[in-house]
């Protein structure tokens, strides 16, 4: 059964004063909140057994979904739409990973990136007014999970 | 080779041949001979030598100009070889550490308004830097345009945005503000649209974030937005002619590709009889989006694009066998030809043909810089409606002349933007 709720984005933001930037992949639903007040955005949630999915549609456009395992962890993100969300807050601890790996040469020029760490797969690609991406932790992904459900 | 599937064109083009006599198409005959592809010849006044090859990185697939940037109103200039040629944004850029070493007035928003800096997104970082006014003239073919908005990448005087103070947006990803990490000496962005954000970034409450930025200081520059004649602007559209859209002219590429490759930067679109639209299709694209549909496999794709700044074909096709060391780009264990039909916003269809080989052994001759059959993986789309990429990229442009037509302009009856080949 699915389960949808809609909460709306000024609600959130007075929260952001105070909230420090943390999110994302390997944190939990506390992180969902802050990139919501961070972002500015409209929140969707969307549940099943296996996983929930906590949607934010930005000010600026741009879609942001934060996956959750059943315990309460994030183990994906992905965005699409006219600019890149700022990945240092979506990737939390795992920005190191993705800064060391995105900073070595890499074949795909400016349109494409693909980083594939034991820790850490990221997938970016878009250019100018309409950028798209998913990143995981392999580790954290719930069993039976399909990765076709990361979009 | 490429071929029309649309009949009332194909009745045209057939009419074409009977009324030129005809030559060797008799009776039964049903396919023409593959076009011969003509190269304007590079000089004035509107052609520009366009190289690929491994430029000052050793990257792949990179075509490249040289370019002109004077300080306003003056002679005092500097040329910068190996500029980006790229028909996927918008908007001339240089890399402070080329090194750059004029000193160019700084762009403000607005008549004495604060001085504007830019983080230019790309999927695999981003480029941030001052908003300057220059001059630019391409120095091969003469074309000039005065007054342009262009951004100095890595300008040292503006730390880049961290997100850290109020009201501004941290600029994402990994940073591209040298040359070692931009892959080129600047980038001339000549796409399908007149500026880089549009009316995007013109009006929204709040600024879009990670963008425009007004700088009080250059430690306290907040998320802003820019009107479109404060945006960085295409310099075509700012020449005083041929100023509707450039051609892409490259010669073909043999199966196990080269090491350098020569062609022309057509600029302006039958504005002269050296950029006369002629046989080629029009793809017109969707004003807001600059995309095309791409239909592959029985799959349509709404993000199609066709774009000289990637330097692969890139989409999605789960038969094909992705690389193992060359990750995001397709190693079939023999070479594969595939093809797409392409519709723009009209019922024109267009078929487009490109193969598909081994990057890996593309890649084990270090010494070549172009490859007609490179393509690689999409990261995984978001399902319909939003839109799904199929983005054609230097390979495609081998062998044929691509057009691209900038917004607003109307060429033989069809309003830009479109693409046409």
């Amino acid at each position: 059964m699915k389960l949808t709720r809609t909460v709306l984005g000024s609600i959130v933001v007075a929260v952001s004063v105070a909230a420090p930037a943390f999110a994302a992949l390997g944190g939990d639903a506390t992180s969902v909140q802050l990139d919501l007040a961070r972002m500015k955005g409209a929140l969707r949630t969307t549940s099943t057994a296996r996983f929930t999915v906590h949607e934010i549609t930005t000010s600026y456009g741009t879609v942001v979904r934060e996956y959750l395992t059943p315990a309460d962890k994030v183990f994906a993100v992905s965005w699409h739409g006219p600019v890149i969300p700022d990945l240092r807050q979506m990737l939390g601890r795992y920005y190191g990973q993705y800064e060391q790996a995105a900073s070595a040469p890499h074949p795909g020029g400016h349109r494409h990136l693909a980083i594939e760490r034991p820790g850490l797969v990221l997938q970016s690609g878009g250019r100018m007014r309409a950028f798209y991406g998913r990143a995981w932790a392999p580790d954290l992904l719930p069993q039976n999970f399909s990765l076709s459900d990361i979009n | 080779m490429r071929k029309s599937v649309a009949p009332a064109l194909a009745l045209i083009q057939l009419g074409f041949l009977a009324a030129c006599g005809g030559g060797g198409y008799g009776r039964g005959t049903t396919t023409p001979p593959p076009p011969t592809q003509m190269i304007a010849t590079p000089g004035p006044p509107n052609v520009e030598t366009l190289t690929v090859d491994a430029g000052p990185t050793g990257g792949v697939n990179t075509a490249f100009v040289s370019v002109q940037i004077c300080v306003p109103g003056t002679m005092t200039c500097q040329t910068i070889d190996h500029i980006e040629v790229d028909t996927g944004s918008t908007g001339l850029r240089i890399l402070a550490d080329v090194p750059f070493t004029l000193t160019l007035p700084q762009a403000t928003n607005g008549s004495g308004g604060p001085p504007m800096t830019e983080c230019l997104q790309f999927a695999d970082g981003s480029s941030y830097g001052s908003l300057r006014v220059a001059d630019i003239t391409l120095p091969g073919s003469g074309e000039h345009a005065a007054n342009v908005v262009v951004q100095l990448i890595g300008d040292s005087t503006y730390p880049v945005p961290t997100g850290t103070i109020t009201g501004q947006s941290a600029c994402p990803g990994i940073a591209e503000n040298s040359v070692q990490a931009f892959g080129a000496n600047g980038i001339l962005g000549v796409g399908p649209f007149a500026q880089d954000c549009g009316g995007g970034c013109a009006a929204p409450n709040p600024p879009l974030a990670g963008v425009y930025y007004n700088c009080a200081s250059p430690s306290t520059c907040v998320d802003a937005n820019a009107s479109l004649t404060e945006q960085v602007a295409n310099p075509v559209s700012m020449f005083t002619t041929d100023n509707n859209g450039v051609i892409v002219e490259l010669p073909a590429v043999g199966a196990a590709g080269i090491t350098t490759v020569s062609g022309s930067l057509v600029f302006g679109i039958g504005t002269r009889t050296n950029n006369a639209l002629g046989m080629a299709t029009v793809l017109p694209e969707d004003p807001n989006s600059g995309f095309i549909t791409a239909t592959y496999k029985g799959i349509a794709y709404a993000a199609g694009y066709i774009d000289s700044g990637s330097n692969g074909n890139f989409f999605t096709d789960s038969s094909l066998t992705q690389c193992t060391t060359a990750t995001g780009f397709y190693c079939p264990a023999s070479t594969m030809s595939e093809s797409a039909t392409l519709q723009g916003t009209t019922a024109t269809m267009l078929a487009a043909d490109f193969s598909v080989a081994n990057a890996e052994t593309l890649f084990s001759n270090a010494s070549y810089t172009a490859f007609s059959n490179l393509a690689g993986t999409i990261p995984n789309p978001p399902p319909p409606p939003q839109a799904q990429p199929f983005d054609l990229g230097l390979p495609f442009f081998y062998g044929q002349n691509v057009f691209t037509a900038i917004e607003g302009n109307t060429v033989s009856g069809t309003m830009g933007p479109f693409f046409a080949y």
